[in-house]
């Protein structure tokens, strides 16, 4: 790598913010862990579709001046709104008042109240957005620490990540989740955003407790501008579960890893979602499941969309680690092409390391079925009525599970909406 | 209101339609009859404007206008309904939804104001009475598992609702038992009236004891080799059809 490439501009970056916060061992050892894997080389397969050099390109400066003054938000979709600019909580901008058994700290708080901060600004390790993550744990302006107590019932919060600076910016937000024994609660993450070009680098890094379950509702909206890298990492305890449902609508380039680690017996996770590639974005979603021990259940239940000159990958990974017995793992990958320039690249992977195991998988990809296209249009419908009726039926399976009524709703109107514009610009 | 002239139509390379010629007037009802593979669902596809086939020669006028010339939503807009001989089923698209979008595709097509939804839902009560339909089928998906006889009820459904001025009716009788059979023509019958038609195609003259046609044709080869009264399905039924051909090749 010469002097002038990207891992330099980061470096610089990084030297310029240095000092911020009592971090500085973390921070440092994070930069060199991002330095040391650098931007993925050519044979890299996690990188096998998706080609940085555009990102790699473009010197993004960070974001670490004065609160922007002026961001819109969207109209909110939980009792509860926390909101987060640039990186950095914005009281002033949020709901007042938290659930009880919620509490939400920054990386200052959590170290005065004796929590570690080596954890809080952990790396997970390992698969191809290491390298982000280590970045993010470097340049992210705070750590928003969210804590569900133990036994707790909250209402259902909604975190919105919003961009404050503009046009060239980047930033690296990071939320801690971690859900107490017994807990069960509800959080809507979206991300809004511009047409600008900006980086957003996201790490989420999830603690499920035991018997606890936590519903994570996930919407990225941003224009086709953005370049987005996000690590989503769940550490599930005994009998927990981690239910996460996908929405990726929006991005010019995106790479997102939904990892769930199923660390103790009978812990479970549901990672499903859609994805819409549509004009000429290239959404690359990594979808992976550890089983670690006996009795673990993951189901990866995804639907893609592709028009345009949209490009989208789809990787599901089922590991059943040695001595994992009695574990099942259920993969299902269906995509959809709605013109021909479009392309989706899907793999289901499993992986199996024991014998008592039930697993199954399955990917299509194909087009909209002609002869019920024909039986609609035979109906009196327009061609464009047809093809969106059949394609909100496609994504119809993925976002009935979507079990939080408001953001269901957000999803199928820029699902709608977005389907209209394609479906009614085609030749 | 119908006029076939002389229609030729393949898949691919193969001729199934070969000259082919028929004319329905407001207020009839014809039967077409005729053996498996002798061209009835090519025909209907044909007068419905689904892809793959080629018309290769004749026309297609129905109310002055050419038929063929129209995209298959144009067609059911201008009033011509296909009960297909295979419903397809589309899950994950609500019948009730269904439904309502072509009532008010075709009332726009009109001039009529669409329907809301508790017109919809009065109008479409009172047609499911008449066809002996739970309501619990409004919400589901389109055919979606529901059994031969009940996708054939829906496709007769739709068209009492949809009120077609000309209805195509592609084996609708087939495996159906006595009582379904017996529903499906109070729907039919229900919809006969002095502007509209109903084209039957059946392998049964069963349907005919419910639904009396005012002309029965024999489909054979491609061609309407000889039409008559009732009575000629009585023939039919009796004695096949090899007689037809054979009376046409000495003709
Ligand atoms: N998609 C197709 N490709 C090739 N041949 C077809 C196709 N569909 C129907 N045919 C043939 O066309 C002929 C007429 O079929 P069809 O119109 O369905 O007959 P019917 O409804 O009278 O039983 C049959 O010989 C059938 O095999
Ligand atoms: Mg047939």
């Amino acid at each position: 790598m010469t002097a002038a490439g990207p891992v330099e501009h980061y470096r610089e970056a990084f030297a310029a913010l240095a000092a911020r916060d009592d971090a500085a061992a973390e921070r440092s050892a994070a930069f060199e862990r991002f330095a040391a894997l650098g931007f993925p080389g050519p044979r890299d397969e996690a990188w096998r579709y998706t080609n940085l050099r555009r990102l790699e390109s473009r010197r993004f400066a960070p974001t670490d001046a004065a609160e922007a003054a002026v961001v819109s938000l969207p109209s909110p979709l939980a009792p509860h709104r926390l909101v987060v600019v640039d990186g950095r909580l914005r009281r002033d901008l949020g709901s007042s008042g938290l659930p009880a058994g919620v509490s939400v700290r920054s990386l200052a708080e959590a170290r005065s109240a004796g929590l570690s901060v080596a954890a809080l600004l952990r790396v997970p390790a390992g698969g191809g957005t290491e390298r982000f993550a280590a970045l993010n744990a470097a340049l992210c302006p705070d750590v928003l620490f969210l804590e569900i107590a133990d036994s707790a019932l909250p209402e259902a919060i909604e975190l919105v990540f919003v961009p404050g600076a503009s046009e060239g910016s980047m930033q690296h937000p990071r939320l801690v989740v971690r859900a107490g024994r017994g807990s069960v609660a509800r959080l809507v993450l979206r991300h809004s955003g511009d047409d600008a070009e900006r980086l957003v680098n996201v790490v989420v890094d999830v603690e499920v407790g035991p018997d606890a379950a936590l519903h994570v509702y996930r919407l990225f909206e941003p224009g086709e501008r953005t370049f987005h890298i996000e690590r989503l990492e769940a550490t599930v305890g005994q009998r927990g579960t981690v239910f996460v449902h996908d929405a990726q609508l929006g991005a010019g380039l995106a790479r997102l890893d939904l990892n769930a680690r199923l660390a103790a017996p009978q812990a479970a996770a549901e990672l499903t979602g859609l994805f819409l590639a549509d004009g000429s974005r290239h959404l690359d979603t990594q979808v992976r499941a550890d089983h670690l021990d006996v009795g673990t259940r993951s189901l990866q239940d995804y639907r893609g969309i592709a028009a345009g000159r949209g490009r989208a990958i789809f990787n599901a990974k089922a590991i059943v680690h040695p001595g994992a017995q009695q574990s099942e793992a259920r993969q299902s990958s269906r995509n959809l092409l709605l013109t021909p320039g479009a392309e989706i690249d899907t793999k289901p992977e499993l992986e199996i390391y024991a014998d008592d195991v039930k697993c199954s998988h399955g990917a299509t990809t194909g087009q909209l079925d002609a002869v019920a296209l024909f039986y609609l249009r035979s109906r009196g419908l327009s061609e464009t009525e047809a093809r969106s009726a059949l394609t909100r039926a496609f994504a119809g399976a993925v976002l009935s599970r979507m079990d939080h009524e408001a953001f269901a709703r957000v999803v199928r109107d820029t699902l709608d909406l977005r389907l209209a514009r394609l479906l009614e610009t085609r030749p | 209101m119908l006029s076939i002239r002389d229609l030729h139509a393949r898949i691919g390379a193969r001729k199934i339609l070969k000259g082919l010629d028929l004319e329905v007037r407001a207020g009839e009802v014809h039967a077409i009859m005729g053996p498996n593979g002798s061209g009835k669902s090519t025909l209907a596809s044909v007068l419905a404007g689904r892809d793959g086939y080629e018309v290769t020669a004749g026309r297609v006028e129905y109310d002055g206008r050419d038929l063929l010339a129209l995209a298959p939503e144009e067609r059911a807009r201008a009033g011509v309904f296909l009960a297909f001989q295979y419903p397809v089923e589309i899950p994950g698209v609500n019948n009730a939804y269904l439904l309502k979008a072509a009532l008010n595709a075709i009332r726009r097509e009109r001039g009529l104001p669409e329907v809301d939804a508790f017109e919809f839902l009065a109008l479409v009560r009172g047609k499911m009475q008449l066809m002996q339909m739970d309501e619990s089928f409004l919400n589901r998906g389109v055919n979606e598992g529901f059994s031969g006889g009940e996708k054939k009820r829906n496709e007769i459904l739709q068209m009492a609702v949809l009120e077609p001025r000309l209805a195509l009716l592609d084996e609708t009788d087939s495996g159906l038992d006595i009582d379904a059979l017996r529903v499906v023509a109070n729907g039919v019958n229900s919809l006969r009236s002095p502007d509209r038609a109903v084209v039957l195609v059946t392998h049964y003259q069963r349907l005919l004891d419910y639904v009396e046609p005012d002309v029965v044709h024999v489909l054979y080869d491609g061609r309407i080799l000889k039409s008559g009264d009732k009575s000629l399905a009585l023939e039919l039924e009796r004695r096949g059809y090899d007689w037809v051909r054979q009376e046409a090749q000495v003709a």
